[in-house]
């Protein structure tokens, strides 16, 4: 509540999500992006890692040659729970690929 | 940006670059020359010298052994031969086959322009003749007339051959046996010593008569004109008016002492096509000319010039190599295009989709296409090497592509969209796919080092598969993906419950293979030892039936023709010798009717050209060529007909020596095989005895036949020997008695006969009768300077004796060789047997002994393919080891190398198909396939380890998962084999041990390295993941 009153330009709460996903997902999240109509991200196409609790490394090595990509995406709070749907929805189209997502607080903006 | 990015994000730009390489594939197809074999310039150089009127212990040591001499200086000089007879020495040169001809030739030159002055002033300069493949006749043509024989030689020149140097690609055509129009003058010795004349003064007048000369210009009034004097005579009778002398105030005319006759030459060959008079015809090509156009050409040509020809002129053909050249190669594509239509059936079968096995197929045309690139681009020609070479390649080339769009559909399954899989897909495997290529590269590039004549072969093999090897590679990452990206889409669950569905029926098959698989891998794992022992065993045992494996330098082929060189009783007059190619002529006729034509040629001529460098003729001999039916058209064998002519022939009494060919001469890939024994040796005696003795033995083997020496038998000779006192007496020299002699016997040519722009040999000598005894050498009258007419007898003794044969040498010794042809056996077990006569026979002081021919030049082809496989074995260690970045895993990966042997003994064995050069190629070639597999399995092992599973765990999956790659590309190779080693087309016999070999070893080396290597890894790679935690948790005790 008391970052509306830091940031005047804001109207409503803003929320910082992170995705990180297989590459070979790229397109689609990109595609769910465009039609959600957010307009500004960050994106890193090589990021390694692996996952808690089922997820395969992701290392782009011999061994786990597969890669994650990630976004990261400050939106407003309403459109968040669109947006984990979207991603839930494409994570079920199989689980193996992988993908998820995780929702920050933003304290504080210029 | 990489390849596959680029090519999935570029689709057209992708398809347009394959599209040029097709089309400039299509292109360099429509230029490249069809041959046999690759070009090959035999790097032989011969030195021929002349020296009239020396015997051949003359030329020996006068010629032959200085030039011997300096010429043993010449760079790049293997080997140096020579062969002194009388009046003529041929020193052949053989030089590296990497040495460059030309260089050499002038080196040569210039080492007799050196030695030149230190040579008897009679000797004539030597020549320097270059020999290459392109020399050898190409087309064959028998030609038989009746009525206008006398005139074919005419006929021939006018309607056929000058009309046919036209075509593009003839490099000359030649004619043997050709009748030769001549006039004889025949004198009577008697009537010319009653009217005291002698065949010179004839032979001066006919000379002096017989001429034609310009007088210089007369000018009358305002014209000039030339001066001419006319004697030349328009027609041959007018020798008979001409007058030769006076005797006693009448003039004698030369009817008076002889007869004139305008006949054809004596014969001193004799040729038959068929029993009927002809001639044989060549056809030589231009060097590095197409041999299939300029043959198609010359047979197109031929058959409209034939029209012109008199009705009894008959022009048949008894060769054309172009033939066996077209059947090779259509045999050939034949194979190719079965071996492409077996490989789409293994990728279907295993794949059971359609798009994917489209895309994965579409590889093979665009990695065979580019191998035609490279062939029109280093000048060779589509041959029999290069398409073997693509059919071999055949199998090879798919495999990248299945590695890539395996995974690629392993992802669009798992939901990926089909563009991103192609990306994402192909980066996960590239560099894997890359290093198998580069194991394979590794086997087949140093193919392309090998020199000699094993090289010329090789190196296309090695260029060719390397580069489609390659090329494959790289479709693989640019058009497999891109096409995935395109044509793949994500499966649909198929609840298609038809019983003969993909899924009812192999793929539940291929699930029952992967168990069964899956229980024997978890069998073996727990009784490593005792797999190990008896895969031991196997091997073992294995090396046991080399003893009944023969060895060969190159397979035999069936080329349908038989050539044979009859030899008779050194001396025999020709007239003899055609009676008994008559009879053998019946033989032929009567017993084999798979002998289509029949050309013999008994005798010798002088003529003839090139082509007499490669037969032996004489008038004793009889050269024999046949041309078979196809070989699809009769049950016998080329060889069965051979051993079966030979039988009847050796059972006649008048035949010394009898050698049957069942190949076109020297060349490469079913050349003759035979076993030289050399004995060097300086003392004839000596050696001719050894020479006997060997001959004798090594005929009474079972497996020997064709058995020769080398060494002509001593030739009967009459000599004339000059009594100097009474020469000198009567004012004479041997210079001029020999001259008349040779004048009376042989003949004198004092002039020519021209008609119509011909020229016709004027030669006169005694009448026949009285030139055929010793008698009536003793007699011949010599005039003396003074005048008087004295007998030859009153000074010179005529007598007989045995002269000295031709003298060969080798590397400047006298040599003697007794060959011998394997009959019913292998090259090598026979020159075993006679490296066991040699061993029995006490060899004479000074005499050394060496056995050579076909069996050496084996055993060094042999000998590079060893240096070949430890090459590639090396190579592909340090492929392996730099992939694995271990130098365990290629050991057990290379563990399979020898189960490879193991399987190409067993195919030899039960198929009884000797180890020749070719076979010997198939098993270099299976080290990269055998070892791709091992790689592939143990790769995934490693994946499995790395990723945390147990060691047995890891096998299980990995034997599990790769069982269907591994499997898939084992079957396409060798299914793509299987027509070519099942071929029994022609030229097939070259290829089918490569097949058999291939087939053999692959078959058994997949089943154990889909076992063995299993087992030992799991022996070698005791240390795996959980040593590393253990080594890594020492590094980090201040943690504790």
């Amino acid at each position: 509540m008391s970052n509306q009153e830091n940031n005047p330009q804001q109207h409503t709460q803003n929320k910082a999500v992170f995705i990180v996903f297989n590459q070979a997902h790229t397109e689609r999240i990109e595609y769910i992006i465009d039609i959600m109509k957010i307009k500004g991200y960050t994106f890193w196409e090589d990021v390694q890692g692996r996952g808690s609790v089922t997820g395969e490394p992701r290392y782009g090595t011999h061994t786990w040659p597969e890669m994650n990509s990630a976004i990261l995406t400050i939106i407003p709070e309403e459109v968040v729970p669109d947006l984990l749907d979207n991603i839930r929805k494409l994570d079920e189209i199989n689980k193996d690929v992988g993908i998820r997502a995780f929702v920050w607080d933003i304290t504080q903006a210029y | 940006m990489s390849i596959y990015k680029q090519a999935v994000n570029k689709p057209i730009t992708t398809m347009m670059i394959f599209a040029a390489i097709i089309v400039m594939g299509f292109y360099s197809l429509t230029r490249i020359p069809v041959d046999l074999y690759p070009e090959i310039n035999p790097p032989f150089i011969s030195v021929i010298t002349t020296y009239p009127g020396a015997n051949a212990t003359d030329i020996e040591s006068i010629v032959t052994r200085p030039l011997e001499d300096a010429l043993n200086a010449v760079d790049n000089l293997r080997e140096i031969t020579s062969t002194s007879s009388d009046n003529l020495s041929v020193i052949t040169l053989e030089l590296s086959w990497d040495a460059n001809l030309d260089e050499a030739t002038n080196e040569i030159r210039d080492v007799i322009d050196r030695i030149y002055n230190f040579l008897p002033d009679d000797v004539d300069r030597p020549s320097v003749f270059k020999f290459s493949t392109s020399q050898m006749p190409i087309v064959f043509y028998a030609v038989t007339a009746k009525e206008s024989f006398p005139g074919l030689d005419k006929i021939l020149d006018e309607r056929i051959i000058n009309p046919l140097n036209r075509v593009d690609g003839i490099g000359s055509i030649g004619m043997i046996g050709a009748p030769r129009r001549v006039v004889y003058v025949d004198v009577d010795a008697r009537r010319l010593d009653a009217y005291f004349l002698t065949i010179e003064q004839i032979g001066n007048v006919i000379a002096a008569e017989n001429l034609n000369m310009p007088s210089g210009n007369i000018k009358m009034g305002k014209t000039d004109y030339q001066l001419r004097v006319q004697g030349e005579f328009a027609e041959s009778h007018e020798i008979n008016d001409l007058i030769v002398g006076n005797f006693q105030g009448t003039p004698v005319y030369l009817r008076d002492v002889a007869t004139v006759r305008d006949t054809l030459k004596d014969m001193t060959l004799d040729e038959k096509i068929n029993g009927q008079t002809g001639l044989r015809m060549f056809v030589m090509k231009q060097s590095g000319a197409n041999t299939v156009r300029v043959a198609r050409d010359v047979t197109r040509n031929m058959e409209i010039l034939k029209k012109d020809l008199p009705p009894d002129v008959e022009i048949n053909l008894i060769m054309d190599t172009s033939e066996f050249i077209k059947g090779s190669i259509n045999n050939l594509s034949r194979t190719l295009m079965f071996a492409f239509f077996f490989v789409v059936l293994v990728v279907l079968f295993f794949l059971g989709k359609w798009r994917a096995t489209f895309i994965i197929v579409l590889t093979i045309p665009i990695s065979l296409i580019i191998a035609f690139v490279y062939l029109f681009i280093s000048g060779n020609s589509v041959n029999v090497i290069s398409l073997t070479s693509l059919s071999i390649a055949i199998g090879m080339v798919v495999d990248d592509a299945i590695v890539v769009l395996e995974n690629i559909s392993r992802h669009i399954e798992r939901g990926s969209s089909p563009r991103e899989a192609a990306i994402y897909a192909t980066n996960e495997v590239w560099l894997s796919v890359i290093i198998t290529t580069l194991v394979v590269v590794a086997v087949f590039f140093p193919l392309t080092l090998v020199g000699g004549l094993t090289g010329v072969m090789f190196n296309q093999l090695g260029w060719i598969v390397t580069i489609t090897v390659i090329t494959s590679t790289l479709a693989a990452i640019s058009i497999t993906p891109m096409l995935s990206s395109r044509l793949l889409t994500m499966k649909q669950k198929i609840t298609s419950s038809s019983k003969l569905s993909y899924q009812n029926t192999i793929e539940k098959l291929l699930h029952r293979v992967e168990d069964f698989y899956v229980a024997t891998l978890r069998w073996v794992l727990r009784y490593k030892a005792f797999v190990l022992l008896s895969a031991l065993a196997l091997f073992v045992s294995s090396l046991l039936l080399t003893r009944f494996i023969g060895t060969d330098f190159m397979p035999q082929t069936d080329e349908s023709r038989i050539n044979m060189a009859i030899e008779l009783q050194t001396g025999t007059r020709v007239e003899e010798t055609v009676k008994t190619a008559r009879k053998i002529e019946q033989i032929m006729m009567d017993d084999y009717p798979e002998i289509e034509v029949i050309t013999a040629s008994s005798g010798s001529d002088d003529e003839g050209g090139m082509f007499a460098l490669f037969t032996t003729a004489g008038s004793n001999m009889i050269n024999f060529m046949t041309r078979l039916s196809p070989v699809d058209e009769r049950s016998r064998t080329v060889w069965e007909i051979a051993d079966g002519l030979r039988e009847k022939i050796n059972a006649m009494p008048e035949v010394i020596s009898l050698v049957v060919t069942t190949s076109g001469g020297p060349g490469m890939g079913g050349g003759e095989n035979n076993v030289d024994l050399e004995i060097f040796g300086y003392d004839f005696n000596t050696t001719n005895q050894l020479a006997e003795n060997f001959r004798d033995r090594i005929s009474q083997l079972e497996s020997a036949t064709d058995v020769t020496v080398s060494r002509q038998p001593d030739k009967p000779e009459l000599a004339v020997l000059l009594d100097k006192e009474k020469l000198a007496i009567h004012g004479l020299s041997s210079a001029t008695v020999s001259t008349m002699v040779r004048n009376r016997i042989s003949g004198m040519i004092p002039s020519r006969f021209k008609e119509e722009g011909e020229e016709y040999d004027i030669i006169i000598r005694f009448e026949e009768h009285q030139r055929n005894s010793i008698t009536d050498l003793e007699e011949i009258t010599v005039m003396t300077p003074r005048g008087e007419m004295i007998k030859l007898k009153e000074i010179a003794t005529v007598e007989e004796f045995w002269g000295p044969p031709a003298i060969q040498h080798k590397r400047k010794e006298r040599v003697v060789t007794v060959s011998a042809k394997p009959h019913n056996t292998s090259l090598g077990e026979l020159a075993n047997e006679i490296l066991e006569i040699t061993r029995e026979v006490e060899i004479p002081h000074g005499v050394a002994i060496n056995v050579g021919g076909a069996f050496q030049e084996q055993q060094e082809a042999f000998r590079d393919l060893g240096l070949l496989m430890i090459l590639s074995l090396l190579l592909v260690f340090i492929v392996m080891a730099s992939q694995f970045e271990s130098f365990r895993t290629p050991f057990v990966i290379m563990f399979s190398i020898p189960f490879a042997l193991t399987g190409v003994i067993y195919a030899l064995f039960l198929t009884q198909t000797t180890l020749n050069v070719i076979a010997g190629l198939g098993s270099v070639l299976l080290i990269g396939i055998v070892v791709k597999n091992g790689i592939v399995l143990v790769d995934f092992i490693n994946l499995m380890r790395d990723r945390g599973k147990a060691l047995n765990e890891a096998i299980l999956i990995a034997g599990k998962s790769r069982l269907r790659p591994v499997l898939m590309t084992a079957f396409t190779t060798i299914l793509s084999m299987m027509p070519l080693a099942l071929s029994r087309g022609e030229g097939s016999e070259i290829w089918s041990p490569m097949g058999i070999t291939v087939i053999g070893g692959l078959v058994f080396s997949t089943m154990v390295t889909m076992v063995i290597v299993p087992v030992m890894y799991s022996l070698v790679a005791k240390s795996g993941q959980r040593n590393k935690t253990m080594h890594l948790r020492k590094d980090f005790d201040f943690l504790d």
